[in-house]
């Protein structure tokens, strides 16, 4: 059994990943002013919402023209995922069902993965999920606060090539989760289904056409 | 876009995230048949945010600056790069090439 870890040893072993949550805290902030969202919408979403993707995502769905339901959809789509997350670290929160349900809100892919790595099989590490988690949470509210305040200074968006920044962010994760025949599957499966139903639909089809693919595919 | 709609927005994500972070704690006896399905749903998604966002007005694929930068951004992640310098690179094509080409 691995010994309890010092706070100090959970900060040095986040420090790197909280840097790039920051930087990417930062380019929400920006995206978001550049899709003229508020400055302080932006703030408040990653105080609120705490999931990177699922806030590019709904972000892509608005900047590309898509109604407010279709980007609650596609952000809440791809959210799904802290379900399993929810019930892998359910064992590692302290209290009752109710107090853990509100730490999980702090729980990450990132902070997940550092406390699975630091943890027993099948029992993440406590104190990395909670240490990690009050971490990355600050430096992505601080950062995105720091984006929506730079993004009216940069200046025109597409000139700095901003727009293309979300398929670039949407490649990358993708990159991320292609471990297994399945997974590879599914991208393939929802893409071109995004693409048949594309020149046909209105914007929020072809995304849930994508997610009913990747349920179908997903075993 | 207006303060109600971005308000909306915000609520609607984050009420719907806040269910799903909690759901594992509250209900640790959801099916693995269940989980393992939506395992499927952030890779069928992110291919599908990728395609539609390279497709034009017309939603049929698009041919413009924000092709190379995919490819550019791919070929990095492949390559385990950390993903804020593919998403740079990918905007830096972008820019380079609308600024080269006046597109």
């Amino acid at each position: 059994m691995p010994a309890a870890r010092s706070t100090r040893e959970i900060l040095q072993a986040t420090a790197p990943i909280a840097l790039a949550v920051f930087v990417f805290g930062v380019s929400f902030g920006v995206l978001a002013v550049a899709a003229h969202l508020p400055g302080w919408a932006a703030v408040l979403m990653s105080l609120l919402v705490f999931a990177g993707s699922a806030q590019f995502a709904a972000l892509g769905v608005i900047t590309a023209g898509g109604s407010v339901l279709t980007a609650i959809f596609a952000g809440a789509l791809l959210n799904l995922r802290f379900i399993a997350t929810g019930i892998a670290v359910a064992r590692s929160l302290p209290g009752g069902r109710v107090k853990r349900a509100l730490l999980a809100q702090i729980v990450t892919d990132e902070n997940y993965a550092l406390a699975v790595a630091a943890g027993e099989p099948g029992r993440p590490d406590r104190q990395t999920l909670l240490v990690a988690g009050a971490t990355l949470y600050g430096v992505w509210v601080l950062g995105t606060l720091i984006g929506a305040a730079l993004g009216p200074v940069l200046g025109d968006p597409k000139r700095l090539g901003l727009d293309a920044a979300f398929p670039a962010l949407f490649v990358a994760l993708l990159w991320r989760m292609l471990s297994g025949r399945h997974a590879v599957r599914c991208a393939l499966g929802g893409a071109a289904v995004a693409l048949v139903l594309a020149p046909f639909t209105p914007p929020g089809v072809p995304l849930a056409g994508a997610a009913i693919v990747g349920l179908w595919l997903a075993r | 876009m207006a303060g109600p709609l971005t308000l909306g927005l915000i609520l609607g994500l984050a009420s719907l995230t806040f269910v799903m972070k909690a759901a594992g704690p509250l209900l640790p006896n959801i099916p693995a048949a269940i989980t393992a399905r939506t395992a499927g749903l952030a890779p069928a998604l992110l291919a599908a945010l990728v395609a539609i966002e390279l497709t034009g007005p017309n939603g049929v694929i698009h041919l413009d600056v924000k092709v190379p930068a995919v490819i550019v951004a791919s070929a990095l992640a492949a390559r385990r790069v950390p993903f804020i310098v593919c998403v740079i690179a990918g905007a830096l094509v972008a820019a380079l090439l609308r600024a080269a080409f006046h597109l």
